[in-house]
């Protein structure tokens, strides 16, 4: 194959489209009616959360560089242009389907017994008194009703707010001006309200619906000639000049107080609006035709993940595992001794995250601990881990953390953080200049008896205690030297020093790291081509860098069997005859976020298992700190493929990528396998057969839903 | 329990910390931290650092107070290199920097720093060890000089600094506005001029075989390169010269993404290269090591090997004897009244322990000035002690300070001449009391020893030495007629008496 073909943009799949395709999957979740109704709520409230954020991200940026004039095609040949018309239609098309979804949710809900009023639906004269009453009561004194006139300029619309617009005349107009006046529905208050003593069920109305109903009262001496409940989408791509910040701190807090000014790239309405109120909001946002979005239905869909938790449902609710003990690290025995006895391989949430957060804590408080040394990106609210680093500066111990301001959409959690550790005697570092720092690595140093002895663990997800239950991630806990030299070059190169003439064990992007890959791939191909078996497993969230996909397709060529893992979006285009035929791409959507990446490189049977933070994205290759570590004991290797294998074998939550770009469950016949209820048994059956107390080992009833994140 | 150590190298262009494990006769690498800091330019061209770069130099040295303290360290030293050594401020410099961090930085020679980088060398153990079994040369290529020893057999014994720094060779090609595609030709030119000079020198007559390379460019490359093979760290010359053509054939780009180096680099990296190579060339070798060490692993060393934590088995006394005695045969010094009068001052100084003062490297001083003392016979028969003095400040002997180079010098310089009773008149004068004492204490040995053999005939060979209350009794053992040198003892006893009021006698007893 020549070097042409595998560069025409005929070959891969644009990445917001794929995206779009991630979506879709997430929202056929929520279509699956072997899923118990709320978590299918859930799944839909996630996809419109996930579509939320690629709009303020994604979409936006597409729009800055439309605007700035930049034509450049992406890796699939379209212009920004081009992708935002192509956008246009295929998030049209999937709002229309979280719709139609919702519609029916929304009977099945009724028939288990709670109805979600439309505006439409009429209301007994109980009812309207209890809604009204409540409007005085609650809604009213919180509400700032605004008018536009030509003293007063169109008010700020703040992003992603629920507001009423109306259109208006005063009563005591003779010529009957048409105003226009909006309100927004206020945060502070549920969304939906529940309208109480109904004898058939229960019944909630939204909270636009009561103030729609009572506007005359906002707007006393003018005619309501219509409303209609909107909702506007800003940019909100946060870029920050570090450069040229003085205190990067301040910038941030500078940059996300400036969020919601952004400029309006969508705009959804009631479906059936007065075509005069959508022209006035069309143009006081400057929203083209195609931004804009008719709801038929309750706008916002996020609100169900409110409703998820709704008392007296349990029966509609998948019953939650509760993450297990892992067997190796024992509570009885001191975690370094357990470490000590050699490498140790956690895969989460089957797996509990305790041990890591008993890492930190034990720590913190042990006497022959110098220093702990940790990155921190997304930490949970009252994370365990902060307060331990904290406990252990405290407690004389040197405690260096970054924290990684950058991590969008958490920044103003991270400088909390930030200023908390400060105040505890922590030393804060806020990373490198123009990268984010992504890797998910704590240092322990240890003055033990012979010497010291550094303990690193390494992980594919953040230290967060509270995702930790929701995502899929895999952790190795280390003593060996070449790991510890490496967490503390690491470490010293965060904080600003040079970066060590070699690593030992480490693979660290944005310097060595894709190269790293190039490297392993490249090498599957020349075993290929010269007639020995290669095989590449490959599990990660994204896969959309050039480079990176070329080399797949050069291995697939050379005859090298590719299997990928790809959660998210995916540029790799499977079954081109010449390109990619030895490839398969899939996905899988369940019930715990795939987040692990998962690298085999078969090695001419010499396989070699790689973990990390990174995935195969320009962003983490390029443009962020992530590590990639080997995983080398023969026992851990075992578990890693088996983990790869059994996603492999998944029939139930895997979507197959299909030449056309679309991905399609397996056939329902065959024996079913769902991947993660699998890896649950087997961490249950673990811990029983090592004979841990029941008390570790029961399983808890709790609740479990999908987190959002989208990339 | 391990102990653990810190060595600092505050550099030209670099600041540089290890912190070291000592424990079970061992010596271990923790953590290393560098941070580029440009020094050099401004200490080389005004003489002094400007505040903010002093600023900064204090912020980083706080900095490694803090991560000290992390590893509970105990004891450190930090060393200054060319930049700080070349400030005309630079005790001034070093108070600020001790009042502002707690950190005290000792200035360093030329010759003590290369000194460290082989030690450091050294510290690698067995690859040392068995490297130096055959003819070596070690090219240490720092910012402003390089600096290349040569082995006999195990024992260092020649070492030569040229002005051929990475940075020096940068600013005169920059300063020649030639284009680059010049610069091969240039480089070769300057390198080759200064290079033949050490061939007729001292390579005529040897072959070497193994070149150790110590330099901050191509080291981390070649170690990167062979990390992984079974000899890390060594190449062959002719994969050495491969690598060279790379650089100069691929595109620069490229070659510093497979080598992985940074693009600002390179410039250092193909000037490190092209040195590398032509001292090869010149010296026909066929191993290069890369041991990868730094100037931090010497200073550690040598603490481990001063407090007795580490096992040593190579003797790094007898390299610095050996790079005197070379140097005295360059001067025609006479091999073997030098050792005649070693062998007096060693028993004199050593049956005087007691009541000299003088330490064990006051010890290694008197040999060298042995072996340096008739050096200025080369240049003059009458001005002797000047020439000696003259020649021995003009030359660099390694392992040696400036202070220690001057009490060698002032030593000598007093066996032929008296001592002035004013110190500041004296050469050594701006050094202070207790140099001008360690000078004086030691010419008074030597000028005994100096007086023993008077003749040159070296009658005194069988000599034992006791120090009974007030007498030194100078036993020999010779049939020889030692009137002339009893005669010379008598008027220089003087001065010892004056010095140690100890009077030396001599007690001959005849061989039968």
């Amino acid at each position: 194959m020549t070097k042409v073909s595998l560069d025409d943009p005929v070959n891969y799949w644009n990445r917001e489209l794929s995206w779009v395709e991630f979506d879709r999957r997430v929202l056929s979740e929520a279509k699956d009616k072997s899923i118990p109704l709320l978590e299918r709520l859930k799944f839909l409230s996630i996809s419109a959360s996930n579509l939320d954020e690629f709009f303020m991200i994604r979409v936006a940026s597409l729009k800055d560089m439309d605007n700035a004039g930049f034509k450049k095609p992406d890796i699939s040949g379209m212009t920004p242009r081009e992708q935002l018309k192509a956008l246009s239609v295929a998030t049209h098309e999937l709002v229309t389907e979280q719709y139609n979804i919702y519609k029916k949710l929304a009977a099945e809900l009724k028939k288990a017994g709670i109805t979600i009023l439309k505006p439409t639906d009429s209301l007994t004269t109980g009812q309207k008194e209890f809604v009204d009453r409540f409007f005085e009561d609650y809604v009213y004194p919180v509400l700032t009703p605004m008018a536009v006139d030509s003293s007063r300029p169109f008010p700020l619309i703040r992003n992603k707010t629920l507001n009423i617009g109306a259109l208006v005349s005063n009563k005591t107009d003779n010529k009957k001006e048409i105003e226009f006046v909006t309100v927004q529905v206020p945060g502070v208050l549920p969304r939906m309200v529940e309208i109480p003593g109904t004898k058939n069920g229960r019944i909630l109305i939204p909270l636009e619906c009561v103030i729609a109903r009572n506007f005359g009262r906002l707007f006393l001496n003018y005619d309501i000639l219509s409303t209609c409940v909107f909702r506007i989408m800003r940019n909100a791509d946060l870029e920050i000049d570090e450069d040229e910040a003085e205190d990067l701190l301040k910038e941030i807090e500078k940059q996300v107080k400036k969020r919601q000014w952004g400029e309006a790239i969508r705009l959804e309405v009631e479906n059936e609006v007065d075509p005069r109120l959508l022209d006035r909001l069309k143009s006081e946002l400057m929203i083209k035709k195609d931004e804009i979005y008719d709801i038929d239905g309750p706008l916002d869909l996020t609100f169900l993940m409110k409703l998820y938790g709704i008392d007296g449902m349990d029966g509609y609710r998948a019953v939650e595992n509760e993450p297990n003990p892992v067997v190796e690290l024992p509570e009885s025995e001191i975690i370094f001794d357990s470490i000590r006895k050699g490498d140790i391989l956690v895969h989460h949430p089957y797996q509990s995250f305790e041990p890591v957060v008993r890492f930190v804590r034990t720590a913190s408080k042990d006497p022959k601990v110098l220093a702990i040394k940790q990155t921190l990106y997304r930490v949970s609210g009252n994370s365990p881990i902060i307060a331990a680093l904290a406990d252990a500066a405290e407690n004389g111990k040197q405690v260096t953390v970054l924290v990684e301001l950058k991590a969008r959409f958490d920044e103003e959690n991270n400088i909390v953080w930030a200023k908390k550790l400060e105040q505890a005697g922590c030393h804060v570092i806020y990373g490198l200049v123009g990268l984010k720092t992504h890797s998910k690595i704590t240092l322990v140093v240890r003055m033990e008896e012979d010497g010291i002895r550094r303990y690193v663990h390494l992980g594919t997800g953040n230290y967060n205690d509270s995702t930790a239950k929701r995502y899929t991630d895999v952790g190795l806990f280390t003593c060996k030297e070449s790991y510890g030299e490496d967490a503390t070059a690491l470490f010293n190169m965060l904080s600003g020093y040079s970066e060590p003439a070699t690593w030992n064990r480490l693979s660290v992007a944005p310097l060595w790291l894709k190269d790293r890959f190039l490297y392993l791939i490249g090498r599957e191909t020349e075993h290929a081509l010269v007639g020995r078996s290669a095989h590449i497993i490959a599990k990660m969230n994204s896969l959309c860098d050039p480079d990176i996909i070329r080399a797949l397709y050069e291995a697939s060529n050379a005859g090298v069997k590719i299997e990928l893992i790809v959660r998210g979006i995916c540029c790799l285009k499977v079954g081109i005859p010449g390109v990619s035929e030895n490839i398969t791409v899939r996905s899988i959507v369940g019930d715990y976020l795939e987040h692990s990446r998962i690298f085999y490189f078969e090695n001419n049977k010499k396989p070699e298992f790689y973990c990390g933070s990174a995935d195969w994205m320009p962003r983490n290759l390029e443009r962020r700190v992530e590590v990639l570590f080997p995983v080398e004991e023969e026992a851990l290797k075992n578990k890693l493929k088996h983990i790869l294998d059994t996603e492999l074998r998944d029939t139930v939550k895997a979507h197959i990528l299909t030449e056309d770009g679309t991905y399609v469950k397996h056939s329902k016949s065959g024996k079913k396998i769902n991947s993660q209820e699998q890896f649950y048994a087997e961490a249950v059956a673990e811990v029983r057969k090592a004979g841990l107390k029941d008390k570790e080992a029961d399983v808890a009833v709790t609740r479990r839903f999908i987190p959002e994140e989208h990339k | 329990m391990a102990k653990l150590f810190a060595a600092i190298d505050v550099g030209s262009y670099e600041l540089n910390m290890g912190i070291y494990e000592f424990g079970q006769g061992e010596m271990k690498i923790i953590d290393t931290v560098n941070y580029r800091l440009d020094l050099g330019t401004d200490s080389y061209t005004k003489g002094r650092l400007p505040v903010d770069k002093v600023e900064e130099l204090c912020r980083i040295l706080r900095e490694f107070v803090r991560i000290m303290k992390g590893y509970h360290v105990t004891e450190y030293k930090a060393y200054g290199t060319s930049a700080i050594r070349e400030t005309r401020n630079t005790r001034i410099l070093l108070d600020q920097i001790e009042q502002r961090t707690g950190i005290h930085v000792d200035p360093i020679s030329n010759s003590e720093q290369r000194f460290l980088d082989y030690k450091s060398v050294a510290s690698k153990g067995k690859d040392f060890s068995k490297t130096i079994e055959k003819s070596t040369a070690i090219v240490d290529i720092g910012g402003g000089s390089m600096q290349i020893s040569l082995f006999d057999k195990d024992k260092l014994n020649v070492t030569q600094n040229m002005m051929l720094g990475i940075l020096r060779l940068q600013e005169s090609l920059m300063e020649l506005d030639a284009s680059p595609g010049k610069y091969d030709e240039l480089l070769e030119e300057m390198i080759g001029s200064q290079l033949s000079v050490f061939e007729k020198l001292y390579l005529s007559d040897r072959k070497i075989e193994n070149l150790i390379i110590v330099d901050d460019y191509v080291s981390p490359i070649t170690w990167n390169r062979t990390k992984d093979s079974d000899n890390p760290g060594f190449v062959t010359a002719n994969r050495f010269m491969a690598f060279f053509e790379r650089i100069r054939e691929m595109n620069p780009d490229e070659f510093c993404r497979r080598y992985s180096i940074a693009r600002e680099n390179l410039g250092q990296v193909y000037i490190a290269a092209t040195l590398i190579r032509s001292v090869a060339r010149s010296m026909d070798v066929k191993t290069i090591w890369a041991p990868g060490v730094t100037l931090t692993d010497g200073i550690a060393y040598e603490y481990g090997e001063r407090k007795k934590l580490i096992v040593i088995d190579h003797d790094f006394e007898g390299d610095i004897i050996a790079c005197a005695r070379s140097l005295s045969r360059r001067y025609m010094g006479d091999d073997k009244r030098s050792q005649t009068l070693e062998n007096i001052c060693m028993t004199i100084f050593d049956s005087m322990k007691k009541v000299t003062g003088l330490s064990k490297r006051d010890k290694l001083l008197l040999r060298i000035a042995t072996i340096l003392h008739g050096c200025g016979r080369y240049i003059s028969m009458y001005n002797l002690a000047q020439s000696s003095y003259d020649i021995i400040m003009a030359t660099e002997i390694i392992g040696l300070s400036e202070t220690e180079k001057e009490i060698i010098a002032g030593v000598v310089k007093y066996d032929h001449a008296y001592i002035d009773y004013d110190i500041e008149t004296t050469p050594t004068g701006n050094l202070g009391k207790e140099v001008y004492m360690r000078v004086a204490k030691l010419s008074a040995i030597l000028r005994i020893a100096g007086a023993l053999d008077k003749s040159h005939k070296q009658k005194f060979n069988d000599i034992k030495a006791k120090l009974q209350d007030d007498t030194l009794v100078i036993t020999v053992r010779t049939n020889k007629d030692i009137t002339l040198e009893k005669g010379v003892l008598a008027g220089r006893a003087d001065y010892f008496e004056e010095i140690f009021c100890v009077r030396p006698v001599i007690n001959q007893i005849a061989k039968i």
